[in-house]
């Protein structure tokens, strides 16, 4: 979660899996976006000595939908070339790196970052060096200082590639547990004691690129929005990973290369749709597909596998979710078409009836001042599922959702389970403390400086 | 068609669309000509997908070109063998 090795085949391919979306107006740069897509999940800090990076076979892409076809009508594009210094170490730096430019790493990293839009593609940067990791107190000292030289200026925009702080939060070894939720440990079909949910991502790494540029760069009349009320004041962001067609070891060369058309592997909108809504079965067939594509999958959200197992894993403490057999248009709005006017006071976010799983950002909605990480059910409607912020705690928001709490927003008639409001998975976040400006991601864990988690077998 | 043509229709079709079908009339094998001026100029892979069809797709650079030609396919095919 939200997107860690949710499918079969992105689970195989770390370096293209993403893991985490998030789409918010800058709170600090109100006049801004700030996009960010994370990659390369569960990153152990001490991961050494070939520590994690980009690759150079993937092209990563951050994708605007502002036209409410569900396609993608801006795509930024990422793309990374590794060097080595020193072929004659196998250390990844030969001494401290106190700057980013610094001789001592052996293995800088490199990106362009191009823009499409109608068709035209206009290279707006290249050769942008990358932060090295966050390897450890000797050899990264002042890991602050690296980060921050690795923050760009093109232009008006910003941008930075590089190792983050992973910033979700989830009680994973619970979840998979057959659907547990510690804080209701006694209360499961399989009983247990209950306790404080474990935050299963905490102290591991990501890799994170993040753009912030100006609204006008995003909407659909290049203008800065003003009234939430106006469709074209809606976009849709996703992230994806694509690689070559064709990828072949050539024994030669001794590393694997790459031939034909660029081909998605990785998709990731909204947190938690292709994880725990589309079937296994179908999830490596929903990483190819564009968000227009979904209609084919909104029979799981309308109807989601995991409504049915609330019931039947907490035994009469869903009694109404139970009974409830109509279709969900609560999920069916939140996720697949955006909030229509009307159904929350002075909100929406509706792109439309083409069903498409994207983060719908209102761009103009300000930043809250003084930010709920419940998000737009909680009376924050700068957050989840309006965009989605990083602290935003989409886990127990969607959860709560999927348990009914959401009905009545179409449903009038319908009085949720009181366990609806209360689900959680017991986690807070409890990970590296986020920044207050760009790229907010908190700095990635050193691999001196972080100590591995206790193991138990029984 | 003749075989300078039919290698210029390859090349040129190649060069446009990234996935079209590209379909090709019954024609004698290759004779182990040369390439022609719009002959790829880097690494080709070639993927039969199905050994009882006519259908090639060929990946260069970033593109696919795939191929209609069941005579190019037999060729393919039995070059894998050995032949």
């Amino acid at each position: 979660m939200s997107s860690h090795r949710e499918a079969p085949e992105i689970a195989k391919d770390p370096v293209a899996d993403g893991t985490d979306t998030y789409a918010f107006v800058s709170p600090d740069k109100p006049d801004t976006v700030t996009l960010i897509a994370n990659f390369i999940p569960l990153q152990q800090p001490d991961g050494g000595p070939n520590f994690y990076e980009f690759g150079d076979d993937v092209a990563y892409d951050i994708k605007i939908s502002n036209s409410g076809t569900g396609g993608a009508d801006i795509v930024y594009r990422f793309q990374f070339t590794t060097k080595i210094r020193n072929s004659k170490t196998f250390l990844y730096n030969t001494g401290p790196i106190n700057n980013i430019s610094d001789e001592t790493w052996n293995r800088p990293q490199y990106y362009s970052v191009s823009r499409t839009e109608a068709g035209r593609t206009k290279l707006l940067a290249h050769g942008l060096p990358c932060p090295p990791v966050n390897v450890g107190k000797r050899s990264t000292p002042n890991y602050a200082r690296l980060a921050a030289q690795a923050v760009h200026s093109i232009g008006n925009r910003s941008v930075f590639a590089g190792q983050r702080a992973d910033a979700f939060h989830v009680d994973l070894g619970s979840i998979f547990d057959l659907g547990a939720l510690r804080p209701f440990n006694e209360a499961h079909l399989i009983k247990m004691p209950e306790m404080n949910g474990v935050n299963s991502v905490q102290s591991y790494n990501v890799h994170t690129i993040a753009m912030q540029v100006p609204i006008t760069d995003l909407s659909l009349k290049g203008d800065r929005p003003k009234d939430p009320g106006k469709a074209s004041a809606v976009i849709g962001v996703w992230a994806t990973a694509s690689r070559r067609a064709s990828r072949i070891y050539d024994k030669r060369k001794g590393r694997y290369v790459s031939h034909g058309p660029w081909e998605q592997v990785s998709r990731l909108g909204m947190p938690l749709f292709n994880e725990v809504l589309v079937p296994m079965a179908e999830k490596d067939k929903w990483n190819r597909l564009e968000p227009k594509d979904d209609r084919a999958f909104a029979k799981y959200v309308n109807k989601p596998e995991l409504q049915g197992l609330l019931p039947a894993l907490y035994p009469g403490v869903f009694p109404k979710l139970a009974a409830y057999k109509k279709s969900r248009a609560d999920l069916n709005a939140i996720l697949l078409t955006g909030i229509p006017s009307g159904v929350v006071p002075g909100f929406q976010n509706y792109t439309g009836s083409v069903e498409s799983d994207m983060l719908r950002l209102n761009l103009a909605i300000p930043p809250a001042k003084e930010p709920n990480d419940g998000g737009l059910v909680a009376g924050d409607a700068a957050g989840f599922p309006n965009g989605r912020r990083i602290a935003d705690d989409v886990v127990t928001i969607e959860l709560r959702a999927i348990a009914g709490a959401t009905i009545p927003l179409v449903d009038p008639s319908y009085t949720p389970d009181a366990a609806a409001g209360a689900i959680t998975d017991g986690t807070t976040n409890t990970n590296a403390p986020l920044l207050r400006s760009f790229p907010y991601l908190g700095l990635p864990g050193g691999g001196y400086q972080t100590v591995p988690g206790t193991t138990k077998a029984s | 068609m003749s075989e300078t043509n039919r290698r210029k229709f390859l090349a040129v079709a190649g060069a446009g669309a990234a996935a079209g079908v590209v379909g090709i009339s019954a024609s004698p094998a290759f004779a182990g000509t040369g390439a022609s001026k719009l002959a790829a100029k880097e690494t080709v892979v070639a993927y039969v997908e199905d050994h009882h069809g006519s259908v090639v797709t060929l990946l260069v650079g970033e593109r696919e070109i795939v191929v209609d030609d069941r005579d190019l396919v037999a060729r393919i095919l039995n070059a894998a063998g050995g032949e």
